[in-house]
């Protein structure tokens, strides 16, 4: 230490109030570890929680209907979306993109080419392309063409090839077979009809309908339609959060319902969230009173070394000498009190990761980049507030 | 470094003052770099005060000390704190020395508290050695007779390095013997350190060659 900084150990007395700077630096230091686990769990939580599920896609869609009741059953109008609907959800904050889910409003019959005796009615529904995951250059669709792309869900694939397949004795069928089989497809409305060839393009996990692009839907609906433009019943939301409590709180409050699956992690999120802001909340708390010991503590030493200090200027010592001093009393305090409390919570998350490991949950072993920000945060907000204490009461 | 005042009034004994002649009061006085300079006053003419005034921690004046050509209250503190580090050394007359250090600590205290000091430990101990001081050198200042905290203050105004020594009655508790053993070791400290001085004091004397004599 500097042989001037030895001589003012001796002058301004720092031992003065050592149980009241003890407290300030235990509070400190529960604070900064209440603060970091806070932190700390809400990384590991979101981590589980979009680790495993969407590993490749940054955002998630859901198909939004309103909930049919008893009450509106026959009443078809009720279960529709009005233009303003959409315009509400569109603006809640958690929602990327919202599109209307068109349904067709004409008689569509599909046969299997071949011996596959197979002939049904169905419908098809189309959504804005920008929803659409199976990206590539067969998803278009213009006036003349004979060939319309289409997209079965899933679900539809595995109904048939698991149940109806093998009950009724018929081949299963792998994917890459459905997109090579073509499909005839009769369009119609009363005794006007047309013919393509439907060409399964891709199979859809998001949207569990039969879907075709918007052109054809639009083209379709004008010619075989029954000319109104139909409300349309399911909306398509594009999400970078579906476990977002804000979303499934406004999905009930307006009555609307999608897949309970996607959602089912909110009510989770929602308790740990509380959790962790109450205890984030204790740690910003606790911190603000450390800071005012810290604070009152500094304020006793000046002042009980008034005259001393005094004369120490008279004398000719710098002010930013007589700050960097007693700084240099505290710094190494919350230094220490900062890096034992990082490892506190290093060594927690350690123990967390194992623990959650043997249950097949992986979050990282290491704290993370949040909860370094914060300690380093920290430690500075506390040298900031010193360093004005001091600042403050040495003029 | 120059020292001027200018039409110098303290406040408090404005009235007093102007009904007597001076030397310093409401006068322009030039103090120029490195003359040694004696300030006689009677008892309650304002002696401390000037010292006060010429070292700035006392501003209840009209008129103005310009140093340098910069009136005092135009450095800031920081700017102040360096000048008494290297450039304005003072003995106190109430000597403020510090009660919880020892002799040699309160010598120290001044010798490291600037950028560079004005001579080594071993220096230090031979200004103790002529002053007579080395026997209390490791005893709190608490304990020392007034005659020996004087002989401290002197040797820690003289360990940094200045230009100008403000001297305030730095003799008043030697006997004569130990009066001109200090004055010998200023003089010698001040031509070493090309620095002038201002001293303060109640009657003529004539432990100095001063160069100009004032009237207060």
């Amino acid at each position: 230490m500097h042989p001037f900084f030895q001589l003012l150990k001796k002058i301004i007395q720092t031992g003065i109030g050592k149980s009241r700077l003890l407290m300030a630096t235990a509070g400190l230091g529960i604070a900064m570890v209440l603060l970091l686990i806070a932190i700390q769990a809400h990384t590991n939580f979101n981590q589980l929680l979009y680790g495993r599920q969407n590993q490749n896609e940054s955002a998630d869609f859901l198909v939004v209907n309103k909930k049919i009741t008893n009450a509106m059953m026959g009443q078809s109008d009720k279960s529709m979306f009005t233009a303003e609907e959409l315009q509400t959800i569109k603006q809640q904050s958690f929602v990327e993109a919202a599109g209307y889910i068109t349904s067709s409003q004409f008689k569509v019959t599909a046969a299997a080419p071949g011996e596959l005796q197979f002939y049904t009615d169905m419908f098809f529904e189309s959504v804005p392309d920008s929803f659409i995951d199976v990206k590539n250059e067969e998803w278009k669709w213009q006036e003349g063409d004979e060939v319309i792309p289409i997209i079965l869900p899933n679900d539809f694939l595995n109904l048939y090839n698991f149940g109806f397949a093998l009950s009724q004795d018929l081949p299963q069928v792998s994917q890459e077979t459905v997109k090579n089989l073509p499909v005839k497809i009769t369009v119609s409305r009363g005794l006007l009809s047309s013919q393509f060839t439907g060409h399964i393009v891709g199979f859809s996990d998001r949207i569990s309908s039969f879907l075709v692009p918007a052109a054809f839907m639009d083209w379709a609906n004008n010619r075989y339609g029954n000319g109104k433009a139909a409300a349309p019943s399911r909306i398509v939301i594009k999400t970078s959060d579906p476990a977002n409590p804000a979303l499934v709180k406004f999905l009930d409050d307006h009555g609307y319902t999608t897949n309970q699956d996607k959602i089912k992690y909110s009510k989770t999120k929602l308790i740990v969230q509380t959790i962790v802001s109450v205890i984030g909340f204790f740690g910003i708390v606790l911190l603000l009173f450390a800071l005012l010991v810290f604070s009152m503590f500094i304020q006793l030493i000046i002042a009980s070394c008034k005259k001393e200090i005094r004369l120490l200027v008279m004398l000719g010592t710098a002010p930013a000498q007589l700050r960097r001093y007693l700084l240099r009393q505290f710094v190494p305090l919350y230094v220490i009190t900062g890096i034992v409390a990082v490892l506190l919570v290093a060594v927690l998350q350690w123990v967390a990761a194992r623990a959650l490991a043997a249950h097949e949950m992986v979050i990282s072993p290491w704290p993370g980049i949040g909860m370094w920000i914060a300690a380093v945060v920290v430690l500075l907000l506390v040298y900031f507030v010193n360093n004005r204490t001091i600042r403050k009461y040495l003029d | 470094m120059q020292i001027q005042l200018s039409h110098l009034v303290p406040l408090p004994l404005r009235d007093k003052l102007l009904q007597r002649v001076s030397d310093i009061w409401n006068k322009e006085v030039t103090f120029s770099p490195g003359s040694f300079i004696k300030i006689k006053a009677p008892s309650g003419t304002g002696k401390t005060t000037l010292v006060h005034y010429l070292y700035h921690i006392r501003y209840d004046y009209s008129g103005k000390i310009l140093v340098n050509g910069k009136p005092w209250q135009d450095y800031n503190k920081p700017a102040l704190a360096a000048i008494r580090q290297q450039q304005v050394s003072i003995i106190f007359q109430d000597l403020r020395l510090f009660d919880q250090l020892t002799a040699w600590e309160n010598i120290e205290l001044k010798r490291v508290m600037g950028p560079s000091p004005a001579c080594t430990p071993e220096q230090v101990q031979e200004m103790a050695a002529r002053l007579q001081v080395t026997h209390v050198l490791q005893q709190s200042a608490r304990t020392l007779s007034y005659g020996e905290r004087q002989r401290i203050a002197i040797i820690r105004a003289l360990v940094q390095p200045f230009q100008w020594l403000l001297m305030d009655e730095p003799f008043s508790h030697l006997d004569e013997e130990n009066t001109r053993r200090a004055a010998a070791l200023i003089a010698e400290t001040c031509k070493a350190q090309q620095a002038g001085f201002v001293l303060t004091d109640l009657d003529d004397d004539v432990h100095f060659n001063y160069n100009v004599q004032y009237q207060l």
